[in-house]
């Protein structure tokens, strides 16, 4: 990652992750009240929007996921957060690049870290030290 | 019956219910800001109210862990062809779930 | 979504690549539950006996449900009249695995009963509310942004995408769970199987029958979808499709 190379190939794919709003944004002095209205919009609240045709598919549950949605209601059950709390920042704070972009159970765990350091329970540092210690135990680079 | 969930505050039941199986009622078009679990699809339409569920915890207070003051929860059904203009099937119904606030006499 | 799709029978996929190294998210979600009992926010002992119940549900509980209430008028009012009530009679007790259900599938369930002049299919446009405790988790294609975008206003198309074509006098109803309620269809019992004894029955009552993306009838006693193989480690039973639950008695 630390590569120049590494670092401008993030670059690229950041700058494909940005919302397609085809108009040039970098004086932002005012917003038309239909954009707000639409950036305002909660990204979760998807019903009616028009989409294609897909295959349906089913998929195998992974255990990750498994312990995913285990820890997010074992949380829940220890009165850490409630199920509401939970979709909201999981479907709608994270916006929608990760919203649209990430597994089902990404936005889960992605908002059980989130709201543990929100609320104080664990410092960022210590769950940014905690996932180098996971990554370099099972050997990932 | 019964909620999911340990409440950290007493709770305060809602009042009697304002609506009544059969009703006519119009969701609110309120702001959104962060939160919200009423569609969009389903605000400012007429829709008919199917049952009167249970009281609960409003999703803007609980999605910010204020568990306090209960309300009446209603299913309402919508037609499709008030939703959808060009929906081409004149029986076929829609229903969601509200609580009482978003709703309004029709 | 993989590129490792077959488009060939349409029936299932090949073997996904299995990845090597482990993922971000196996590494945050590893990182989280660590923290979390290491602080004592929870024990390693609460995870597991939640994982225990969550390996115990899936949709034969509600298959059950379904064939007593075909066979049983007395039972079948109750369904309706009390869904969580009459869930315990086949040994399905909401408030599990916590003294007052999970923290996400709360005790207001709905028991939908279809007719000769009503169909009902469910979605949760917001995100994927489900009766887990009934039917166990949900499949990947009810998550989807496209089937909570296009079932509630394109319900037909959809249907006719998973094989299910309805008369136009017969009314479509889409119940969208988006808050507290959680719903279930109660298919009409098909012709044919007049003298079938309840475990007959319920094996034709397919998960996608109670989502209400299929109809129950003789012979068709699995719901064929393409299936996305794992790319990681699957411990233990996976979920459906492939396993049907028996719950533990």
């Amino acid at each position: 990652m630390s590569a120049r190379k590494d670092v401008l190939k993030q670059q690229d794919i950041i700058g494909s992750l940005q919302p397609a709003i085809h108009v040039p944004q970098n004086w932002n002095y005012e917003v038309e009240p239909d954009l707000y209205k639409a950036y305002m919009h909660p990204p979760h609240d998807v019903g009616g929007q028009f989409d294609v045709p897909v295959r349906y598919e089913e998929k195998e549950e992974e255990q990750w996921e498994l312990d995913t949605y285990v820890t997010c209601e074992v949380l829940g059950w220890r009165g850490l957060w409630n199920s509401e709390e939970r979709r909201r920042r999981a479907d709608n704070d994270l916006g929608y690049t990760l919203y649209l972009g990430i597994p089902y159970y990404g936005r889960w765990i992605l908002a059980a870290a989130r709201m543990l350091v929100d609320k104080g329970h664990i410092s960022l540092v210590e769950l940014i030290e905690k996932i180098a210690e996971v990554k370099a135990r099972h050997g990932k680079k | 019956m019964a909620r999911s969930r340990s409440p950290k505050n007493p709770q305060r039941p809602a009042g009697k219910a304002r609506f009544k199986v059969g009703d006519r009622v119009r969701v609110k078009d309120l702001p959104n800001l962060f939160y919200s679990r009423t569609q969009m699809y389903v605000r400012g339409v007429v829709g008919t109210i199917a049952a009167c569920t249970y009281q609960d915890v409003i999703p803007e207070d609980e999605a910010f862990n204020r568990d306090g003051q209960l309300e009446q929860y209603y299913i309402v059904r919508f037609r499709q062809k008030d939703l959808w203009p060009e929906y081409p099937f004149d029986n076929d119904t829609v229903q969601t779930e509200s609580p009482e606030r978003w709703l309004e006499p029709a | 979504m993989s590129n490792a799709h077959s488009h060939g029978d349409g029936s299932e996929h090949p073997a996904a690549p299995m990845v090597e190294e482990i993922t971000d998210f196996e590494v945050l979600e590893i990182a989280v539950r660590e923290l979390a009992i290491e602080h004592g926010l929870f024990t390693a002992d609460d995870h597991r006996r939640f994982t225990e119940w969550a390996e115990s549900i899936g949709p034969a509980a509600g298959s059950r449900l379904v064939a007593k209430a075909w066979t049983d008028p007395a039972f079948k009012a109750r369904v309706l009249e009390d869904a969580v009530a009459a869930c315990k009679e086949i040994g399905i007790d909401w408030a599990e695995p916590t003294g007052f259900g999970t923290p996400s599938d709360y005790m207001n369930l709905r028991v939908l009963e279809d007719t000769p002049t009503l169909h009902h299919v469910i979605v949760c446009t917001l995100c994927s509310c489900y009766p887990r405790p009934l039917l166990g988790m949900s499949p990947e294609w009810y998550r989807t942004t496209n089937y909570r975008r296009r079932l509630v206003r394109w319900p037909r198309q959809v249907l006719a995408e998973f094989g299910l074509i309805l008369p136009p006098e017969v009314e479509v109803r889409v119940e969208d769970s988006n808050q507290k309620c959680r719903f279930m269809v109660l298919p009409m019992r098909p012709a044919g199987t007049e003298n079938w004894t309840e475990e007959q029955l319920a094996e034709i009552v397919t998960r996608d029958c109670m989502i209400g993306v299929a109809l129950p009838r003789p012979g068709r006693t699995a719901d064929i979808h393409p299936v996305q193989k794992a790319r990681r480690p699957v411990k233990r039973t996976s979920h459906p499709p492939e396993t049907a639950h028996e719950r533990k008695k």
